[in-house]
């Protein structure tokens, strides 16, 4: 008897815990790509007034920000730095496959690796309308998140926990 | 078996309600329906068990072959 409740305490603990994790994973993802937005509008400062070279400026950029965002951002400019042959649209790839946190999903990714292609082969004008442009598509994406974040969230959270209590009642 | 099985099929019942409140809130009713198609398909199995313990119970009073 004592045995099957603790089971069934872990199971809907479980199933609770990882409701939750979705849900988070739902409202962290605005939140990476609005710090995105603001990193790059911070490395367009950077590319056009301040003309410091691209890795410094991928590190200068996140200044102010943390989390996985700053980790990526920091790795592409130590894989720029430590391998100069390296493309910044490839150093960009590496790091986003070698950051786990980033909860970024297709469209966003799609965006950063475009905006890797065209970061330090043009002039500072164009690099400087290009980042406007990414940073355009990325508000848009921002605001789809938003839209869905407010849908999903509240339903991972229900799914989470009626569904171990559901695996529950078929068990006993 | 006894009122086990009557509380069981309550339970479910009010968790595939709230499941399919919450699938319908987020906007996936196809999700809600299928959700409420299993819960459904869940009970329909514990019953049929005993629907079937009840015809061979019936045989059996009824001496039917």
């Amino acid at each position: 008897m004592w045995l099957k409740m603790l089971g069934g305490i872990i199971i809907i603990a479980s199933g609770t815990s990882i409701g939750f994790l979705y849900a988070n994973r739902c409202c962290e993802r605005p939140r990476q790509i609005r710090q995105i937005i603001s990193c790059i509008g911070s490395l367009k400062s950077y590319i056009s007034y301040v003309s410091l070279p691209l890795a410094e400026a991928l590190i200068n950029c996140t200044n102010g920000t943390c989390g996985a965002v700053k980790e990526l951002f920091q790795k592409t400019a130590t894989i720029l730095k430590g391998n100069g042959w390296m493309t910044p649209q490839e150093a960009l790839q590496q790091a986003i496959s070698e950051t786990h946190d980033l909860v970024l999903e297709k469209p966003e990714i799609e965006v950063l690796v475009v905006f890797g292609a065209n970061l330090g082969s043009t002039s500072r004008d164009e690099q400087t309308n290009y980042l406007d442009m990414v940073q355009e598509q990325l508000a848009k994406i921002e605001c789809d998140a938003l839209k869905l974040r407010d849908q999903n969230s509240k339903m991972y959270r229900y799914l989470g926990v009626c569904g171990g209590l559901a695996v529950v009642i078929v068990l006993i | 078996m006894g009122l086990d099985l009557l509380f069981k099929i309550a339970g479910v019942g009010i968790l595939v309600s709230v499941f399919h409140t919450a699938l319908k809130q987020a906007g996936k009713e196809d999700m809600a329906h299928l959700c409420t198609l299993a819960g459904f398909t869940i009970v329909l199995f514990w019953v049929v068990q005993l629907l079937g313990r009840l015809f061979s119970t019936v045989q059996d009073v009824f001496k039917l072959f």
